[in-house]
């Protein structure tokens, strides 16, 4: 079955085809709709699950960790200062290996106060133990919320699933809705191990003291060491009963390529359609698509990009002192690249708080990139106003 | 899935079980269920276990519920019609979106109630009981009587049973085949009726010395005199009088203006009736719309049918004109200070004016019946002076209801009925030799009242309430008592539907509510102070120290988990959990 569904929907449905048990949210635009359609299907009864109110991001991921607690498999969305709030509560829910799934609609930090699509939020968390994945269609948005919930209980993990602020957040696109019954095949109710129990309770998460700690922060590092291939399996099942995988990097026309753009979220559809021309009038040039970030997929970067000559990173996002996260991280992933092999880095931020990111705006990076002979120390900032 | 690999090495979980740590040590303060009594049951003058009936619908246990009210009512399809329900004004429902609409849900169960026979007593007792009147009070006590095992006659003056109920109330407001059906009910049961019989003239009191007890609920209906010039005018009525006439199925001439004087029921039954035969009609009240003593409902429909209101406005004399017309003479009324009733008190204002009508309805009140009473039976200021149970202390006479000085309402009348039957009772089994004081101690009263000010419950006299009480307190619940936050907003049916027609007709007048409707109202109620087992309790406890009970009990709680924090207390919807002292 198609459906012509906005990308917060496309959360919607994939949770409802997830079964999640248990739902706790605070509004906060551009996420809303994710959830108010959630609550409707609490509240009609197509969806079993139980709808926690509560009065802020904090509560509600409290909640979650209180129902994965009891072994419920369960969901939350949130954006911007809404993930801000959960901060504390991010590491709790990583440290005590609950495999909740969450939603983020990027959205720009405030001040000044913006609703619209910046990746800074997310990517602010990236030391809080959860995997992230972001997303480039409202298709991929459904299906990587379901193959979310198999990751993260085969590693007993949280999972962001990550996408752009209203170009896809609240923009319709014809999704493929899996069929429910392959979906519970795919992904069977959840059973977990060690769970509260007032049959047998057992006290959870209390003081560790130095002698065990590192210990189990080395647990949490190996699980997201098998997590990067536990993505592959779990794309792998999906493909085979749904006929669509995305990868944890794709590449696209970098072959022979001797310039390829790493870009991540709504931005590689405009690239995927610069590539297209630019390929078309001849030129050598590609893309790869960045889809997660924790745990970062090092070897599988390294593979697609070793040998090319210039690599240009679109960062939409910003760690300021430093410049493009994406960008940084990457340089470190190809550091211990052979010199003969290790291509240049070129960083750009742009696209902050929503600004477009057009074709022609791909385009100069692209010529930009051509024309420098050598990155410069600081990534370049694209299309600042004079 | 490979989830099952997670290890308790992974992360922090105790090797042993927490049950060995007791945190219920460190309590000082602990919960204990307690139902307490809901407002409206305290509310209600018949003394009604409402709450406990409107439980038993909401889990649609419709006979239970039935049962449950007819153990206090005789009558709900009467009660459920004319009553001025001051249950719904204690209704906690109030503070969150409109009292449940607890009379247009009596109304429903009371018409299926009219369709089932009595429940026969267990037992039958030799004694026997006559009861002087046929108005709500005497019915109550017969069928109470009745119900106790007794053999009751009840003796009527009119030539048809049911007092004020057939001789005051308009049929548009109490059809006479519910009525009818009602009485029919209660002879069914055995009750034996003897009509056109006036006690102390037809028969000499003397006579029902074979009597084991004798009820006394002759009521009000004495007209009282105001004392003013043209009173003795045959175009000035005694309003009940015409009611009377117009209820029994006259038709009298009323002209083409008629004033009614008065602001209470017995206004408002006059004035709508004289509207149905044809007058232009305006009620005259001294005071203003709100220190009217009528229902709210009877207000409305009265004005939706024509009846103009004209308040501080008293009457002075009444003049005679040439053409049969009265010349009224009105004087204009300001408030002043509260009275005894507590209402703004009408002071003259010397300002004087006329209406020229072709009748008048005097509705300011009747005197209680209290010719031809017995010579024992004493009289107070204007009524029979009773105790609790309605003992007159003139040895095996009772009494109660408007004769007995109690408020005038048909609710009030069967309590009255209803605390008189428990006092015979009472006297007759001590009379036969059961263990019972001589006279009832203030505590045998309280532990049969419905909360401190309510009325007695005929069921607890009887030991054999069925409903389940856990260690019941004294105490009525109110609103700050309940958690609103656990209660959905439901908006409560609309309950007074007039039939649409304009008033011409003596068809009843408001349709009441479908059974659906009814049952849908009826889970409105949020149970003040009772248990219904929602079970929040148990979902809210921090420390899984609350599990269903065994026993019969609805929950227990594990003492030696509970810490004493009090969320169950704070959260319960309907205040059913105390938190008490440990050691207490």
């Amino acid at each position: 079955m198609k459906k012509v569904i906005y990308g917060n929907h496309a959360v919607s449905w994939g949770v409802k085809l997830a079964r999640a048990e248990v739902i706790s949210a605070y509004p906060i635009t551009p996420q809303t709709q994710v959830v108010e359609e959630l609550s409707e299907m609490c509240a009609s009864g197509e969806l079993d699950a139980r709808y926690i109110m509560v009065e802020s991001e904090h509560s509600a991921m409290a909640a979650c960790i209180g129902a994965a607690a009891t072994g419920a498999r369960a969901f939350t969305a949130t954006s911007s200062q809404g993930l801000a709030l959960m901060h504390e509560l991010l590491h709790w829910a990583a440290g005590a290996r609950h495999p909740i799934v969450m939603a983020d609609i990027n959205r720009a930090m405030g001040p000044g106060w913006n609703i619209w699509t910046e990746q800074t939020d997310s990517l602010a968390q990236r030391d809080t133990g959860w995997i992230q994945l972001y997303c480039e269609t409202n298709q991929e948005v459904l299906d990587t919320t379901i193959m979310s919930f198999r990751l993260a209980e085969q590693v007993n993990l949280p999972v962001m699933v990550v996408l752009d602020a209203f170009y896809l957040s609240h923009t319709a696109e014809p999704v493929e809705i899996p069929d429910a019954s392959l979906v519970d095949a795919f992904l069977p109710k959840r059973q977990a191990k060690l769970k509260l129990d007032p049959a047998d309770p057992r006290s959870f998460n209390a003081l560790v003291r130095p002698d065990d700690y590192m210990e189990m922060r080395h647990s949490l590092q190996q699980a997201m060491r098998e997590a990067r291939t536990a993505f592959d399996e779990v794309e792998e099942a999906w493909e085979q009963s749904f006929g669509r995988r995305y990868g944890a990097v794709e590449a696209y026309h970098i072959d022979d390529a001797d310039l390829v753009l790493v870009v991540s979220g709504t931005m590689v559809s405009t690239a995927r359609h610069v590539i297209d021309q630019r390929r078309a009038a001849g030129e050598r040039v590609g893309l790869v698509k960045l889809k997660m970030f924790r745990p970062f997929p090092t070897e599988t970067l390294r593979a697609a990009l070793a040998g090319v000559d210039k690599v240009a990173v679109l960062d939409r996002n910003l760690s300021p002192g430093r410049g493009g996260i994406f960008a940084e991280e990457i340089r470190a992933a190809l550091y211990d690249v052979p010199p003969d092999d290790r291509p240049q880095l070129f960083g750009y931020v742009l696209g902050l708080g929503g600004r477009d990111i057009r074709p022609d705006t791909i385009e100069s990076v692209i010529d930009r990139t051509r024309a420098t002979d050598a990155p410069q120390r600081e990534d370049l900032w694209v299309g600042l106003n004079a | 899935m490979s989830e099952l690999r997670l290890e308790a090495r992974d992360i922090p979980v105790s090797r042993m079980s927490t049950l060995v740590n007791k945190t219920g040590s460190w309590k000082y303060i602990r919960p204990v269920y307690h139902d307490r009594i809901a407002p409206c049951n305290q509310g209600c003058p018949v003394g009604i276990d409402i709450e406990g009936y409107l439980n038993l619908l909401r889990e649609d246990r419709l006979d239970e519920a039935l049962d449950l009210l007819l153990r206090e009512n005789p009558m709900p399809a009467i009660t459920g019609r004319v009553c001025d329900h001051p249950c719904e004004t204690a209704c906690n429902r109030r503070e969150l979106d409109g009292a449940v609409g607890i009379h247009a849900v009596e109304r429903v169960l009371g018409d299926l109630a009219l369709e089932r026979p009595v429940e026969a007593s267990a037992v039958r007792h030799t004694e026997q009981v006559a009861v002087v009147g046929s108005g709500p009070a005497g019915l109550a006590c017969a069928y109470h009587l009745n119900r106790l095992g007794y053999a009751v006659t009840v003796f009527e003056a009119s030539p048809a049973a049911g007092g004020m109920l057939r001789l005051g109330i308009p049929e548009y407001r109490l059809p006479r085949p519910v009525l009818d059906r009602q009485i029919e009910r209660l002879r069914q049961a055995g009750i034996d009726f003897v009509c056109n019989v006036r006690v102390g003239v037809d028969l000499q009191w003397s006579v029902l010395s074979w009597f084991d007890a004798v009820f006394i609920g002759t009521g009000a209906h004495l007209p009282k005199p105001l004392g003013l010039a043209g009173e003795d005018n045959p175009a000035v009525r005694q309003g009940l009088d015409f009611l009377e006439e117009v209820n029994g199925g006259g038709r009298p001439e009323v002209g083409r203006t008629v004033i009614v004087i008065g602001g209470g029921n017995t206004a408002m039954d006059c004035a709508r009736s004289a509207r149905r035969l044809g007058a232009d009609v305006t009620v005259m009240y001294r005071r203003t719309r709100a220190e009217m003593p009528a229902i709210l409902d009877e207000i409305a429909d009265a004005e939706r049918e024509g009846v103009r209101l004209e308040f501080l406005a008293s009457p002075v004399a009444f003049g005679d004109d040439s053409e049969g017309v009265v010349d009224v003479v009105f004087e204009r009324m300001i408030l002043g200070e509260p009275d005894a009733s507590g209402r703004r008190a009408p002071v003259p204002t010397g300002e004087r004016f006329e209406h020229a009508v072709d009748l008048v309805l005097l509705a300011t009140g009747e005197n209680a019946s209290l010719e031809w009473l017995p010579p024992e039976v004493k009289v107070g200021r204007g009524s029979i002076p009773v105790d609790r149970l309605g003992a007159t202390g003139a040895g095996k006479y009772y009494s109660g209801g408007d004769v007995a000085g109690h408020d005038r309402t048909v609710a009030h009348a069967l309590g009255a009925g209803k605390r008189a039957a428990i006092g015979i009772d009472r006297q007759l089994r001590a009379l036969r030799g059961d263990a019972i004081p001589n006279a009832a101690t203030p505590a045998e009263l309280d532990a049969l009242r419905l909360g401190p000010e309510g009325n007695l419950s005929i069921a607890r006299w009887r030991r054999e309430d069925p409903v389940r009480r856990v260690s019941p307190l004294d105490e009525v619940v109110g609103p700050e008592q309940l958690n609103l936050t656990h209660f959905e907003p439901a908006e409560r049916h609309r309950d007074h539907k007039p039939n649409g027609r304009t008033a011409q007709t003596f068809d009843e007048v408001n349709l009441g509510l479908t059974s659906a409707e009814a049952l849908a109202e009826a889970k409105r109620c949020f149970n003040c102070g009772v248990c219904n087992e929602c079970e929040l309790c148990l979902i809210y406890c921090p420390d899984v120290a609350i599990r269903r009970g065994t026993d019969g009990n609805r929950f227990e709680i594990d003492l030696d988990y509970c810490k004493g924090c009090g969320v169950c207390a704070e959260e319960c919807p309907r205040g059913a959990i105390s938190m008490t002292r440990e050691g207490l």
